[in-house]
C-alpha cells in the first residue's frame, strides 16, 4: 500500500546568502521506505537541485545525519511510516556550518578530534611501525572502551549538544568520547597528555549532562558517560 | 589555577553551601528565644528590632556564617563565569577579572558586616 506523505525540507543556497527556507514535496511512501529513500525520490523525480549527503544506506558510514521532526537521526536509519506523521520536517544538523540544503561541513568535529589527539599515543614509534610482537588485551581491558569504538562519527551527538549550540568552543560529545576511548585503551601511553587536553575551559567541565548526545546516537554509544569518566580521570590527575 | 582545581573548588563549595546553609537556617529557627512565632521574631524582625544580632554574636555561628559567605561567593562567581561565557559564546578575560573583583568585594563587605555584628569592629 502506498501512502502520500509531505516532506517539508529545509533548503539553503549559499549563493543566495539568505537564511534558507522550507519547501514541501509530496512523496509516495510504502512500507520499509526510509527518510533517505524519500529524499532520493525527491531528487530523482521532483527537484534535482536538492542536495543530500549519503553513502552506505545502512547506518554504517554516518554520512546522512539530518534532523527529522527536530530530532537528530540518520536518514537511512529512520523509516517514514514509523514516524506516523503526515508531514515530516527534514533539516540539516545544527552546530555545523551549512554547505547546501541538508549538507553540513563536518570540519569543526574533525578539527576538535585532532586537537584532542584521538589516536593511540605510543613512545615506541619504531616498534609500532614494524611490530615484533602482538599487543594483547584482556577481556576486561577491552570492555573499558569497547562501546565507544562503535562510534561511526556521524556527528549527530555534536548537533544535539545544547552546550555546543551556545558555546561553540566546547569540544563537544564526540571528540571527548573519542578521547576517552583512547585514554581507556591499555595500549595507549598518552593518558597524562590527553587528560591535560580535556582539562581546559572548553573541555569536559562545560558538559551540563543534558544527555541528548547519548539519546540520539544511532549506535547506542553513550558519550555523556565517557565525559563523566573523563572528568573523574581529570580530577584524579 | 587549572580548570579541574576550579571545578573541584566548585563542588566543594557547593557542599559547603548545603552544610553552612543548613547550620544557618537551623540557627535562625532554634537558637533565638521565640517571642511570638518563628516568622514574627526571626524572619520579619518587626516584633523585636535587631533580633538576629545575638546569633551573630555567637562566635561559632558567626564563623559558620563566614563559611556560608565564602562558599556562596566562590560558587556563585565560578558559576557565573560558566554561564556568562556560554551565553556570550566565547571566553572573555575581562569578564573573569570583573567577576573576581566582585567576588573579592562581596567577601570583604560580607566579612565586615559579620565582624560589625559580632562587635569586633
Amino acid at each position: 500500500m502506498v501512502e502520500k506523505v509531505k516532506f517539508k525540507v529545509f533548503r539553503y543556497r549559499p549563493e543566495d546568502g539568505g537564511k534558507g527556507f522550507y519547501k514541501e514535496y509530496e512523496v509516495p511512501v510504502k512500507k520499509g521506505m526510509t527518510i533517505l529513500d524519500g529524499l532520493i525520490y525527491i531528487k530523482e523525480n521532483i527537484d534535482p537541485t536538492l542536495s543530500v549527503r549519503y553513502s552506505c544506506r545502512m547506518a554504517i558510514c554516518g554520512s546522512c545525519g539530518v534532523r527529522v521532526n527536530s530530532l537528530e537521526t540518520l536518514a537511512c536509519h529512520t523509516q517514514v511510516l514509523e514516524l506516523k506523521r503526515r508531514v515530516i520536517r527534514v533539516e540539516p544538523m545544527r552546530n555545523y556550518p551549512l554547505v547546501k540544503d541538508l549538507v553540513t561541513d563536518m570540519t569543526p568535529l574533525f578539527r576538535k578530534q585532532k586537537a584532542l589527539m584521538t589516536w593511540l599515543i605510543r613512545q615506541d614509534n619504531v616498534e609500532q611501525e614494524n611490530p615484533t610482537k602482538q599487543y594483547l588485551q584482556s577481556e576486561e581491558e577491552l570492555e573499558r572502551y569497547l562501546q565507544f569504538t562503535y562510534c561511526i562519527q556521524c556527528g549527530l551527538c555534536y548537533s544535539a549538544c545544547p552546550v555546543v549550540s551556545t558555546f561553540p568552543d566546547f569540544y563537544g560529545p564526540q571528540p571527548l568520547m573519542k578521547a576517552y576511548r583512547y585514554y581507556a585503551d591499555s595500549r595507549d601511553e598518552g593518558g597524562e597528555e590527553r587528560v591535560r587536553l580535556v582539562d581546559r575551559f572548553e573541555g569536559v567541565w562545560r558538559c551540563h549532562f543534558a544527555g541528548s548526545c547519548s539519546a540520539v546516537c544511532p549506535k547506542g554509544v553513550d558519550p555523556a558517560l565517557a565525559i563523566q569518566l573523563l572528568r573523574r580521570s581529570a580530577l584524579k590527575g | 589555577m587549572r580548570e579541574r582545581d576550579l571545578m573541584l573548588l566548585h563542588y566543594i563549595t557547593g557542599i559547603g553551601i548545603l552544610v553552612f546553609g543548613s547550620i544557618h537556617v537551623a540557627t535562625i529557627f532554634f537558637t533565638y528565644p521565640f517571642q511570638d512565632t518563628i516568622w514574627e521574631t526571626t524572619l520579619r524582625f518587626d516584633s523585636i528590632p535587631y533580633a538576629v544580632l545575638p546569633v551573630y554574636r555567637n562566635a561559632l555561628l558567626a564563623a559558620s556564617l563566614f563559611g556560608l559567605l565564602l562558599c556562596t561567593t566562590v560558587h556563585a562567581m565560578n558559576g557565573l563565569r560558566s554561564i556568562i561565557t556560554e551565553l556570550v559564546g566565547a571566553r572573555k578575560r575581562w569578564v573573569e577579572a570583573l567577576l573576581f573583583a566582585v567576588g573579592v568585594f562581596l567577601l570583604v563587605y560580607g566579612t565586615r558586616t559579620i565582624l560589625i555584628a559580632h562587635s569586633l569592629v
